[in-house]
């Protein structure tokens, strides 16, 4: 059965390029516009990856991945950030919520493929 | 970190515009300034486009400037082109938000895509340029209020965010190359520099 990622962004223009990407992979692909419907879909499924944006209205990057660590179901997926963000410091932050790893925009399709392969197969 | 050649910068030039009597900042290609003053952010535009985008609601608001880069097939949806076009526009977008703007409350107006540049090898460079930033707001849902684009003529651009007035001149005697030296200097480090970011494993 195929992998199954959630996609996390509130620009349609980042969905729409992630999507292609990883469905042209073979992976399964779910979209949610910001961290809080994020959060609402990652709780009717469980996921076998996580790849967020930062910034995002309603709930950030980071405030997912808190409250993603926080659910059982949640505590061993990978969660990948990809973001425009790409200081030590904002690093850091997610490195301690419990991010997986941290990818800065502009993003490449053959660095994501390796990464998520890299990740959960 | 290293500093990478597609790498987008908050505009470092700002002055004082005895013009308007405002405080102002000048924008660069590959540069953005997003603000939630009253301020006058000004640019001069070639070929590439600047998108001058604010929250209708609270008056913060930004400006880019930048073209997408020669390499890459305008049907692939994952192009260098529109990998970096999208990334340019996302840098401001983030900044707006970053200082309080709503993504509903976005409205944008969009500038340049002149033909002005004779020594690019492909000739319809500004029209790409055009034609992404009105494809990228329309995916967006970003309502384009009002758009000057492509023509022949360079165009100096004031945009004052607070209110959302803009003003264009469209520059028919060039008095030196200045504009032209700066995109193509830009243009070139685009081509060079791999469109990608870091990627690192924790």
């Amino acid at each position: 059965m195929a992998k199954s990622i959630l996609t996390v962004d509130d620009s349609a223009s980042i969905r729409q390029m992630v999507s292609f990407t990883l469905k042209g992979a073979g992976y399964e692909v779910v979209e949610a516009v910001d961290g809080e419907d994020g959060l609402q879909k990652a709780r009717t499924k469980t996921f076998n990856l996580i790849l967020s944006d930062q910034n995002m209205p309603r709930l950030d990057g980071i405030g997912l991945i808190k409250a993603l660590r926080g659910m059982p179901q949640y505590k061993m997926v990978p969660i990948l950030m990809l973001t425009t963000e790409s200081s030590d410091a904002m690093k850091t932050q997610g490195r301690a919520a419990g991010a997986t790893g941290w990818l800065v925009k502009p993003f490449d399709p053959q660095k994501l493929l390796e990464v998520v392969k890299k990740v959960i197969g | 970190m290293a500093e990478q050649g597609y790498e987008e910068h908050v505009a470092p030039n700002q002055y004082y515009d005895r013009q308007f009597d405002i405080e102002a900042a000048k924008i660069l290609p590959g540069e953005y300034y997003a603000t939630r003053r009253d301020m006058l952010i000004v640019t001069v535009l070639g070929s590439c486009v600047a998108a001058c985008i604010r929250d209708r609601a609270s008056g913060i608001g930004g400006m880019n400037h930048f073209m997408l880069p020669e390499s890459g097939d305008n049907e692939d949806p994952l192009s260098q082109s529109a990998r970096y076009g999208t990334y340019a526009m996302e840098m401001l977008i983030n900044q707006l938000i970053k200082l309080g703007a709503k993504r509903p409350n976005l409205e944008a107006k969009v500038f340049g895509g002149g033909n002005v540049m004779r020594h690019f090898t492909v000739h319809n460079i500004g029209e790409r340029n055009a034609a992404f930033v009105l494809d990228y707001l329309g995916t967006e849902k970003i309502r384009v209020s009002a758009q000057d684009l492509v023509g022949i003529y360079p165009r100096k651009v004031y945009f004052f965010p607070k209110t959302g007035k803009v003003l264009v001149k469209r520059l028919k005697n060039i008095h030196n190359n200045t504009i032209f030296e700066r995109e193509k200097e830009y243009s070139s480090r685009l081509q060079v520099t791999p469109i990608a970011g870091e990627v690192e494993l924790f």
